[in-house]
C-alpha cells in the first residue's frame, strides 16, 4: 500500500489551485452575494479541458481517472463551493450517466460537447413529492409513434435555468416499479421543456437551481438512456458516482474552514496572546485536521475502488454522509473560532458554513447514505 | 523563426517552510514548486513562439528527483525539456549551474535566445543569467519588463531606477526578465497530461565530465525571529558601543 499521489496527480491538483485562485477566489463573494452563475469561470473551466474529466478523449473528455477528478473537485471547492458542484453535478450526474448507459449515437451527439464544456448538463430527478423516496415519482412519458411525450414536473435541479442537456426520469410504466421507469436525454430547446421557480437558497448560491417543467414534451425514441424500464438503475449508479464528486467537495469547504481558522486563530489575539495558543482552539484545529484527513481518505478509497472496477456504492455513501457531517460540523466550528467577525458578511467562514449544509442533504441526504450502508452490511 | 530556451529552477515552497517552537526549519516535508520568475521565463518564452514561430525548449540543473518539476514546466508550453540531473546535485553554487548550463545549451542546443528568470525564489542571487551568457559569451539584458524580436535583434524593455531603458541587442543573446513581464498562464488538464508525453533529455553529470562538488555547506537553517527589547539608543558614541554591547550580548552577531 502506498499513500501517495502519482506526481501527475499532484500537478493537476495544483493547477486546479492555480486556477481557483486566479480565477475563481476574486468573484466567489459577488457570486454568492447575488446568486450569480459565473458563466465565464465555467467557460474558463471548459477551455482549461475541466468539465469532461473522467471521459474519453474520443468523447472530449480528458480521459484521467475518477480519483483525479474527485480531487480537482475539492481544490475547486476550497474556493467557491458553487462553482465546485456545477462541475461536479455536471460531470458525475449528467455526463455520467450518458457515458456509462448511452449508446455511440448518444456520446457523440450530447456527451462529446458536454465534456468539452461546451454545453452544460442536469440531473433532472426530484419531484415536489418524490425525494429520497424516487419510487414515488408522478412524471409519465407515453409512446407516440418514434416519439415519448412526457408530462411532469422535476424540483431542485441544479443547473436547471443554465443547462443545454437534462437527464430525466418518467414512467414509462407507472405499474412497475422496478422496471417501469426510464431515463431521457432531453436537450434545452425541445419544446414543452421550460425553466420553472428559481430557488434562493441559503448557501452556494451560485449554483443555479430551478424547477423544469415537461409539459407534452416530445423526445425521440433514440433520446432513451440506456434500455426502456432501466431509469431507476440508471438513477441509483449515476448517485453513487455523483456522491464521491459530493464527498470531495465536502472536504474542500471544510480543508477552506481548516485554512481560514488557523489564519485567523494565529493572528487574533485576545488575554495577550493569540487565541492559537489556548487548548480549546487547538483542539478544535486537531479535530478538524483529523477529520478531513480521514475524510480525504474516504473519497480517496471510494474512487480507487470505481478506478479498479471493484463494486464502491457503500464506500461512496460512506465517504459522502462522513464528509457532509463533518463538514458541516467543523464550518461551524470555523465561525465559532472567528466569534462575531465570523458571523458577519465579509468573512469567508460565514459563506462555508451556508455552503456546508447542503452536503448533508444533496444527492442522497445523510439518512439515505446510512439505508445504502445499513443494507450492504447486514445483507 | 526563434529557437528560445528557458532556464527554470524547481525550488522549496515558501508555503511549506514552517519553523518548529525552537525556531528550527524541517524541509523534509516541504513540496517543491517552480521558481516563480522562472515561471515568467518560461511565460515569455512561450509567447514569443506564438508570435514568432521556432521552438522552446526547457532546461534545469537539479537533483534526479525533481521530475515533477520537469513535467509541470513542460505543462506550460515548452516542447522539449533537458534535465541535467545527478543525486549529489545540492547546494550547487550559482557559477556551477551557469557552467553546467552552458556546457549543455552551448553544446547540444541550436538557440536564437535565452530567457531567464532575473532570480530564484530561493536565493534570489541573479547570478546564473549573467553568467551564463558570458560563459557562452553572447549579450545580456538584465531587468527586462518587456520583449520582441526584431529580424536578427532582441529589443528589450528594461526597468532602472531612473525608468525605462530599451535597447537591443543582436542574437544569440540572453535575456533576465521580472514578475511584470507577464501574468503566467495556468496550465490546463491537457497541457499537464500532454507534458508526460514530451520528450525529456536527461544528462548526467558522468555526461558531462565534470565534478561538481557542493561548495555551499549547511551549518544549520533557522527560521528569523523578530524580538522587541524596547531599549533606545541615540547618536553618541557611548550610545553607540552600548548599542554593539547589546547585539553581541543577545547573540545576534558573533562575540568573536
Amino acid at each position: 500500500m502506498y499513500f501517495k499521489l502519482t506526481e501527475e496527480q499532484e500537478l493537476i491538483r495544483d493547477n486546479m489551485r492555480e486556477f481557483a485562485r486566479t480565477y475563481v477566489d476574486p468573484v466567489a463573494v459577488e457570486i454568492d452575494e447575488n446568486s450569480r452563475y459565473p458563466e465565464e469561470v465555467i467557460k474558463k473551466l471548459a477551455e482549461g479541458g475541466w468539465m469532461g474529466m473522467p471521459f474519453p478523449t474520443e468523447f472530449g473528455g480528458a480521459g484521467v481517472d475518477y480519483l483525479t477528478y474527485a480531487i480537482a473537485v475539492e481544490e475547486l471547492s476550497r474556493s467557491c463551493a458553487a462553482t465546485g458542484f456545477t462541475m461536479s453535478v455536471h460531470t458525475g450526474l449528467a455526463c455520467g450517466p450518458i457515458a456509462l448507459f448511452g449508446n455511440e449515437e448518444q456520446k457523440k451527439k450530447y456527451l462529446t460537447p458536454m465534456a468539452k464544456g461546451q454545453h452544460l448538463g442536469a440531473f433532472a430527478l426530484t419531484e415536489p413529492g418524490a425525494g429520497t423516496d424516487v419510487g414515488s415519482a408522478t412524471s409519465t412519458a407515453v409512446l407516440d409513434g418514434d416519439e415519448y411525450v412526457l408530462n411532469g414536473v422535476k424540483t431542485f435541479t441544479s443547473n436547471g435555468p443554465v443547462a443545454n442537456t437534462y437527464v430525466t426520469f418518467a414512467w414509462t410504466d407507472k405499474n412497475d416499479k422496478r422496471n417501469g421507469m426510464t431515463a431521457f436525454i432531453v436537450p434545452r430547446e425541445t419544446p414543452g421543456l421550460s425553466v420553472g421557480e428559481h430557488f434562493m437558497k441559503m448557501g452556494i448560491r451560485a449554483s443555479q437551481t430551478s424547477e423544469m417543467i415537461f409539459k407534452d414534451c416530445r423526445v425521440p425514441k433514440e433520446n432513451v438512456l440506456g434500455k426502456v424500464g432501466d431509469g431507476m438503475k440508471i438513477a441509483m449508479n449515476s448517485f453513487d458516482h455523483g456522491r464521491i464528486g459530493i464527498a470531495a467537495q465536502a472536504v474542500g469547504i471544510a480543508q477552506a474552514a481548516l485554512d481560514e481558522s488557523i489564519s485567523y486563530s494565529k493572528q487574533r489575539i485576545q488575554f495577550g496572546k493569540p487565541i492559537s495558543k489556548n487548548q480549546a482552539i487547538q483542539w478544535m484545529i486537531a479535530d478538524m485536521y483529523t477529520d478531513i484527513t480521514a475524510g480525504r481518505f474516504l473519497y480517496y478509497y471510494a474512487a480507487y475502488l470505481k478506478d479498479q472496477g471493484l463494486p464502491f456504492s457503500k464506500e461512496a455513501a460512506m465517504a459522502k454522509v462522513f464528509c457532509a457531517e463533518m463538514c458541516s460540523k467543523h464550518a461551524s466550528k470555523a465561525v465559532q473560532i472567528h466569534g462575531g467577525y465570523g458571523y458577519c458578511k465579509g468573512q469567508k467562514v460565514e459563506r462555508l458554513m451556508r455552503d456546508a449544509k447542503i452536503t448533508e442533504i444533496y444527492e442522497g441526504t445523510s439518512e439515505a447514505q446510512r439505508m445504502v450502508i445499513a443494507g450492504n452490511v447486514l445483507r | 523563426m526563434p529557437n528560445i530556451v528557458c532556464c527554470f529552477k524547481w525550488v522549496v515552497d515558501e508555503a511549506y517552510i514552517k519553523p518548529s517552537s525552537s525556531g528550527k526549519i524541517d524541509l523534509e516535508w516541504a513540496e517543491h514548486k517552480l521558481s516563480d520568475y522562472d515561471r515568467n521565463a518560461i511565460e515569455e518564452a512561450v509567447r514569443l513562439q506564438e508570435a514568432y514561430g521556432g521552438s522552446v525548449t526547457a532546461v534545469t540543473v537539479a537533483p534526479s528527483d525533481a521530475t515533477k518539476g520537469i513535467k509541470d514546466a513542460l505543462s506550460r508550453g515548452p516542447e522539449k525539456a533537458y534535465f541535467i540531473n545527478d543525486e549529489e546535485l545540492e547546494n550547487l553554487e550559482p557559477s556551477q549551474t551557469s557552467a553546467m548550463l552552458a556546457q549543455v545549451i552551448g553544446g547540444q542546443i541550436d538557440y536564437d535566445l535565452i530567457i531567464c528568470g532575473e532570480g530564484s525564489s530561493d536565493l534570489y542571487a541573479q547570478q546564473v543569467g549573467p553568467r551564463l551568457a558570458e560563459k557562452l559569451g553572447i549579450p545580456c539584458i538584465a531587468f527586462v519588463k518587456k520583449l520582441s524580436i526584431e529580424g536578427q535583434r532582441v529589443i528589450a524593455q528594461r526597468k532602472s531606477d531612473e525608468g525605462v531603458e530599451v535597447v537591443s541587442a543582436p542574437l544569440p543573446a540572453l535575456v533576465t526578465v521580472l514578475p511584470d513581464i507577464n501574468n503566467p498562464r495556468v496550465p490546463g488538464l491537457k497541457d499537464t497530461l500532454a507534458a508526460s508525453k514530451k520528450p525529456v533529455v536527461e544528462i548526467s553529470l558522468e555526461d558531462l565530465g565534470t565534478e561538481y562538488p557542493a561548495l555551499i555547506t549547511d551549518k544549520g537553517l533557522r527560521a528569523a525571529s523578530l524580538v522587541r527589547n524596547c531599549t533606545r539608543f541615540g547618536s553618541s558614541p557611548e550610545d553607540l558601543q552600548a548599542f554593539v554591547e547589546s547585539i553581541k550580548k543577545t547573540g545576534v552577531i558573533d562575540r568573536g
